[in-house]
């Protein structure tokens, strides 16, 4: 699983929506289903029926807004907002709608350019709320506090989480990158077994040596270029339009996987194999190996899932071995360790995080099943339709669950 | 102040709101679609993709059986993945869920900072209803050991046999649902199966998909296939409900199950059209074949599309041949009425097959009652008729559109677990 594609999308902005439904679903019996949107009736234009609130609001470098309960006053009714935010500031701001007991953020709008204006809905339900500006070169500023009433029967809340900060992040980070620096020796062990394989010839051994190897460093969870250069390097894919075997330039597994599967003598096959050992050596030796960043930690248990359905599903990264359900497998494992150095944190932003652990589970417990006996694995083109079914059916039920993660845990500004 | 509910709160807090939804004013504004005042199921509106059309989701039948045809449509055959009945339950809901949430259009929800957007995007934040509909029907394979529903199974639901002239690819055929959308937009269309795939990931997958069009009246009258022939014009008028209740609706007993009622039989044939071959073929041949002039649509032995072909005074197949499309579709006797189903034409154009040739066709859908007494006899004596040599029928399969979703707290396919 090496490809990388760029940097994963900034956050998306937040348009003008008119809030309707809040997204929270609990355990569903059998079958994880995403939970599906609440309908707002167009004819009252927000849900439940009930009146769009309008608050247009004007932000510079001492307030964050006027008092925006109803009338200009400190109250407000519950129910649907929709916020516009003037930015008077001469650099960007970034606003966030903070209740102020909880600490928790039902809007974030990002990014607003000096002069430009911001949008933003949410249904409020009761509660005493502000803004909060953080405005790109100057200390946050609270703007005035608004008692908001309940929201009307049978709208839908917008959920709010207390933000996730860099600093919430950097013990995670460390925690999980400490755990990859106690995974490269046994990396480096396997590579070196494989190589000493290829070099006394003994092509059966360096097969199964081949495979553990390359699980141990699926495992790592490189996806989304996490290991930059030596990703490539270790486990790059052919060029466009060659394939692992006629590619001159590649080097890593696939390369070796597809010598050895394809019935190469071992003089071919040492060199790639030693090759190996020193990229290996090299991504051990590399300090930003075990170093991630607290940015990517939440993206990361989401983006293995992702590259794991698109090049091992699919079966595009086989080059003979016929292994990409062993890959799925180590890759479902490093996401489920990137899951949990961040429970810590999940435990109280999602409710869903029992329902993702327990997907992640049961799609490691299906692949399983496809590990043979005799140490092999089932090749993805003997299952049949119905398997591959229930096999896609399983992941994405798992990265589905895991999408919100990344967006739970992107590193937010918090005022406490 | 929790901003929180459960996923079942959830949806019966949406149930309740549906509850309150002015139903009599997306009826009317279906039932004043012209088309659907004209009574003929087989005829794409003039205003399609202008108007705001809205069908009413609640009904005792499915509004995607009944209502005109609209420009765009997509056929979704899918397998239950879900592991067991009460899945299948859960499935069964939320499908409904989507379903009337995208049927009736409405503002797509704020989740904050808490997830990724809740909706596609694709409507933009206030969801059209398009004229949009969406139609659930089951396949045979679903009455299997897996969900304990065999002693429910509709009589006449079986796989869709190969027919003498057919070329069956079973990759393409059946499944354990059936799913069409159908809108005035291609976007509505599209935006509807994002939306109903996303919530349903883990409860069923795609097994085969066909997107078809209906074309505007060329230049009136019922749509044209990619033949040139106007295709559906003889179908029974929808307006007429004594027809429907005997043409089109299914009805317990007789063996059939009890929950069967306002239910149909839905045919799917995906019929590959061989056009490069069809356009060598003389405009004559072409008539005699079909049984109709192109440019009109009316039969050959009259001048207007909907004329009777009053096959009594030509006995001897002398103008329209005994083995004409049209005379061996619907003989037009009364010993044959009752064979009349409710057909649902579609084009397609999906690229091009090994040779460069186009792949073009048809997507024929039709509702029957009874499916063996309708679609299946009237089948069979379309075997070795003179078209059978510039088409291939190679997948589809027979369903059952469930009963519709009576009221709010309803759901399509509650009654097979009652």
């Amino acid at each position: 699983m090496s490809q990388s594609s760029g940097p994963r999308a900034a956050k998306p902005w937040l348009w003008g929506l008119v809030a309707a439904a809040v997204i929270v679903a609990g355990a569903v019996v059998g079958v994880a289903l995403r939970p599906a949107a609440r309908e707002a009736r167009s004819a009252g234009g927000t849900g439940g029926g009930a009146a769009l609130h309008l608050n247009a609001l004007h932000l510079n470098i001492s307030s964050c807004g006027e008092r925006w309960g109803d009338g200009g006053s400190a109250t407000a009714k519950g129910g649907a907002h929709r916020f516009t935010f003037v930015n008077g500031n001469t650099g960007d701001v970034e606003v966030q709608l903070q209740e102020v007991a909880s600490k928790k953020v039902y809007l974030e709008v990002d990014g607003v350019g000096p002069g430009a204006t911001g949008t933003g809905s949410v249904v409020l339900g009761a509660g005493t709320y502000r803004l909060v500006c953080y405005p790109a070169d100057a200390d946050p500023v609270a703007g005035p506090e608004v008692e908001v009433g309940a929201a009307p029967a049978g709208a839908q809340l917008t959920p709010g989480i207390v933000p996730v900060t860099t600093n919430d992040l950097i013990p995670v980070a460390k925690a999980y990158g400490t755990w990859v620096e106690g995974r490269l020796p046994g990396l480096q062990a396997e590579v070196r077994r494989l190589d000493a394989d290829a070099q006394v010839g003994d092509l059966v051994a360096a097969k199964r040596d081949w495979l553990t190897a390359h699980l141990d460093y699926e495992g790592l969870g490189a996806a989304y270029g996490a290991f930059g250069d030596h990703d490539a390097a270790i486990n790059g894919t052919p060029a466009p339009g060659r394939t692992s075997l006629d590619d001159p330039q590649l080097t890593g597994f696939h390369k070796i996987e597809a010598l050895l599967w394809s019935g190469a003598p071992a003089g071919r096959v040492a060199p790639l194999t030693a090759r190996l050992v020193s990229d290996v050596d090299a991504l051990a030796a590399d300090p930003r190996t075990d170093r991630i960043d607290p940015a990517d930690i939440g993206v990361r248990a989401h983006e293995i899932v992702e590259n794991a359905i698109q090049f091992e599903l699919t079966g595009e990264t086989d080059a003979g071995s016929h292994t990409n359900l062993a890959t799925i497998g180590a890759n479902l494992d490093g996401s489920q360790e990137a899951l949990s150095a961040l429970t810590g944190l999940l435990a109280s932003r999602y409710p869903q995080l029992a329902d993702t652990e327990a997907a992640l589970a049961a799609s490691q417990k299906l692949v399983e099943g496809y590990h043979r006996a005799d140490g092999s694995w089932t090749p993805l083109g003997a299952l049949s339709r119905a398997q591959r079914q229930q096999l896609d059916a399983s992941l994405d039920t798992a990265v589905e669950l895991l999408a919100p993660v990344a967006e739970i845990t992107e590193p937010r500004k918090a005022l406490s | 102040m929790t901003g929180t509910t459960s996923r079942r709160g959830f949806l019966g807090a949406l149930a309740g709101a549906a509850a309150a939804a002015p139903a009599g004013v997306a009826a009317a504004m279906a039932h004043a679609d012209a088309a659907h005042a004209a009574g003929s199921a087989g005829s794409a509106s003039d205003t399609a993709g202008k108007s705001a059309a809205k069908y009413d989701f609640h009904g005792a039948h499915q509004a995607g059986v009944l209502a005109p045809v609209r420009r765009s449509t997509a056929l979704l055959a899918l397998d239950v993945t879900a592991a067991d009945r009460a899945g299948l339950q859960e499935l069964f809901r939320t499908i409904t869920e989507r379903a009337r949430f995208l049927t009736t259009g409405g503002r797509t929800p704020e989740v904050g900072i808490t997830t990724v957007p809740a909706d596609s995007g694709i409507l933009g934040p206030n969801v059209v209803a398009g004229g949009l509909t969406v139609t659930l029907a089951v396949g045979a394979s679903l009455f299997d050991e897996r969900f304990g529903l065999a002693s429910v199974k509709p009589a006449k639901l079986r796989a869709m046999e190969d027919f003498p002239n057919d070329a069956l690819d079973r990759g393409v055929c059946d499944g354990d649902l059936l799913l069409q959308l159908e809108a005035d937009d291609v976007d509505v269309v599209t935006h509807g199966v994002r939306e109903i795939l996303r919530a349903t990931r883990g409860g069923m997958q795609l097994r085969w998909r066909r997107d078809g069009f209906a074309s505007p009246p060329r230049p009136s009258g019922t749509p044209r296939n990619l033949m040139g022939f106007k295709d559906g014009t003889s179908n029974p008028a929808t307006s007429d409900e004594k027809l429907m209740d005997e043409l089109v609706w299914t009805h317990s007993g007789s063996g059939e199950p009890e929950w069967v009622e306002g239910g149909s039989y839905l045919a799917v044939r995906v019929i590959r059209m061989l056009v490069e071959f069809w356009d060598r073929v003389g405009l004559d041949e072409q008539q005699q074949i079909f049984g109709r002039f192109r440019d009109s649509g009316a039969p050959l032995t009259g001048t207007k599309e909907f004329d009777d072909p009053h096959y009594e005074l030509d006995p001897t197949g002398a103008v329209i041949q005994f083995d004409a499309h049209i005379r061996l579709a619907n003989p037009r006797t009364s010993a044959t009425a009752k064979q009349r189903m409710l057909r649902r034409a579609f084009n397609y154009d999906a690229g091009i097959d090994a040779n460069g040739n186009l792949d073009q066709g048809l997507v024929f859908t039709a509702f029957n009652q009874d499916i063996e007494r309708q679609f299946v006899t009237v089948q069979k004596r379309l075997a070795d008729e003179p078209l059978a040599d510039y088409i291939s029928p190679f997948g589809g399969g027979y369903f059952f559109a469930l009963p519709g979703v009576k009221n709010a707290s309803d759901w399509l396919g509650k009654g097979l677990f009652a």
